[in-house]
């Protein structure tokens, strides 16, 4: 089972809908005894990191997330602003912790060229810098899509791969069990899904 | 390397049934199964069901089957006029919302929104009529006037956290004559956040003249899919070869 975490802001439905189309039982769970079962987990994104971390506070879930992903070692994709809430610290609206899984803090874009608008809205290549089973079988470059106003910057050791928006940005990351992508793979049509997938049965 | 141009395919539907519309005027004979779902890049349902009250159930209903089976993003609106609507909105399966007259009847709403769910999570719809010498927002399906300027109500709204602007040009809905090139430009340069064009597209055009205009990132169509046999990838086809970058 895909345990897909609940923190009350993520675009659950769509990310259960992509784990279902690719043939696998999801379940949408706020409940640490209903996520300690799943073999993997997904923390989907779409909202304000300060939210995110006190939503994921309110429920109880920090200790027993951390437990799962860093003493049990399962597998956890971050999807947008849950790539950004594995990280340390953002920048979003105030200081905020992130979830420290790792390295690295979220900025706001801030593109040189002023003709290039934020939030960074839309279909962006999407190119390799690391192996990693996520993008196996996938075109390099490959288009996602995307859709922020802030970004990871984190250690070039665990970034697979970057999109560039004046300047390149992270686009994914991998340290260990810990996986996650700036970009929606359950909006990225077939590309997205097969990310979907390798994460399912290859992580 | 580099962002691509977006093409928006616009559905309405009344009571959870889906129809296109001219000059705001409803013609019900279309299926979802119509929006070729694979080449869009993003898809806006939009509820126009009148009045305040109802329950939305049908609508919620109808986006939630559709976005089970869809794996591009999906912006969803009609009737959010507090921060507790919107959801209900992402629990149907909207990755952002549109938010309209009740952001003009409370503007603090875009803020409150974009704090939420992050400004990437708000785009502000401006409907738009021709006026001389210019052009008014109007609300409430664009019955009622609201003395504002569309451009400046733009550059309001990105000031309180709205990630995109929606612009659309009421007396073009449904008229195939092309974008209001005009309104487009004015508000484009308004904001330094995306801008959605949408009401007038009759051929592909139509598209690349808006995305001539500097800060347009998207081309939104309601009608020309129903009423010609011409698809999405066909469009894309067209403006990849004048030289727009398009995800084909």
């Amino acid at each position: 089972m895909i345990g897909i975490i609940d923190y009350g802001l993520g675009n659950l439905r769509s990310v259960l809908g992509a784990v279902e189309k690719l043939g696998h039982q999801g379940s949408i769970s706020a409940n640490p005894s209903t996520l300690e079962l799943a073999d993997k987990l997904i923390l989907p994104g779409v909202g304000a990191f300060g939210d995110g971390m006190r939503n994921l506070a309110e429920r109880g879930l920090i200790d027993p997330l951390s437990e799962l992903v860093r003493q049990k070692r399962v597998p956890i994709l971050g999807i947008c602003l849950g790539f950004q809430l594995l990280a340390e610290r953002s920048e979003e609206f105030g200081d905020h912790a992130g979830l420290g899984w790792i390295p690295g803090s979220v900025r706001r874009i801030q593109p040189s060229d002023t003709a290039l608008r934020v939030p960074h809205v839309g279909w962006n290549d999407f190119e390799r810098t690391r192996d990693c089973i996520l993008f196996d079988d996938v075109p390099d470059p490959a288009l996602f899509y995307f859709v922020h106003s802030y970004h990871l910057e984190t250690a070039p050791e665990i970034t697979v791969g970057i999109c560039t928006y004046g300047a390149p940005m992270c686009a994914a990351v991998q340290s260990g069990n810990v996986f996650g992508t700036q970009f929606h793979p359950e909006k990225s049509q077939q590309h997205g899904l097969k990310v979907l997938q390798n994460f399912l049965e290859r992580a | 390397m580099m962002l691509r141009k977006r093409i928006i395919t616009v559905l309405t539907l009344n009571d959870g049934t889906l129809f296109r519309t001219k000059l705001f005027t409803p013609d019900y004979r279309y299926t979802l199964k119509f929006v070729d779902a694979w080449s869009v890049d993003e898809i806006a349902i939009l509820d126009v069901t009148r009045g305040d009250t109802c329950d939305r159930k049908k609508f919620f209903g109808a986006v939630a089957e559709f976005a089970q089976t869809c794996f591009v993003p999906i912006s969803v609106g009609g009737g959010i006029r507090k921060l507790e609507d919107v959801g209900r909105y992402m629990k149907a399966g909207a990755d952002k919302v549109i938010v309209n007259t009740g952001a003009l009847e409370n503007p603090q709403m875009i803020s409150d929104i974009a704090n939420a769910y992050g400004a990437q999570c708000v785009v502000l719809s401006i409907d738009a009529q021709k006026r001389d010498g210019g052009y008014e927002v109007m609300s409430h399906f664009g019955a009622t006037a609201t003395g504002r300027d569309p451009a400046e109500w733009a550059k309001q709204a990105e000031a309180l956290g709205a990630g995109e602007i929606l612009i659309t040009a009421i007396e073009r809905d449904g008229a195939l004559q092309g974008y209001d090139l005009e309104l487009s430009r004015k508000v484009a340069e308004a904001v330094s956040i995306p801008v959605q064009v949408l009401g007038g597209c009759g051929n592909w055009q139509h598209m690349t003249q808006a995305f001539d205009i500097p800060g347009v990132s998207a081309a939104c169509t309601q009608n020309i899919y129903h009423f010609t046999e011409q698809s999405i990838a066909s469009a894309k086809k067209y403006l990849a070869a004048k030289g727009v970058p398009v995800r084909v």
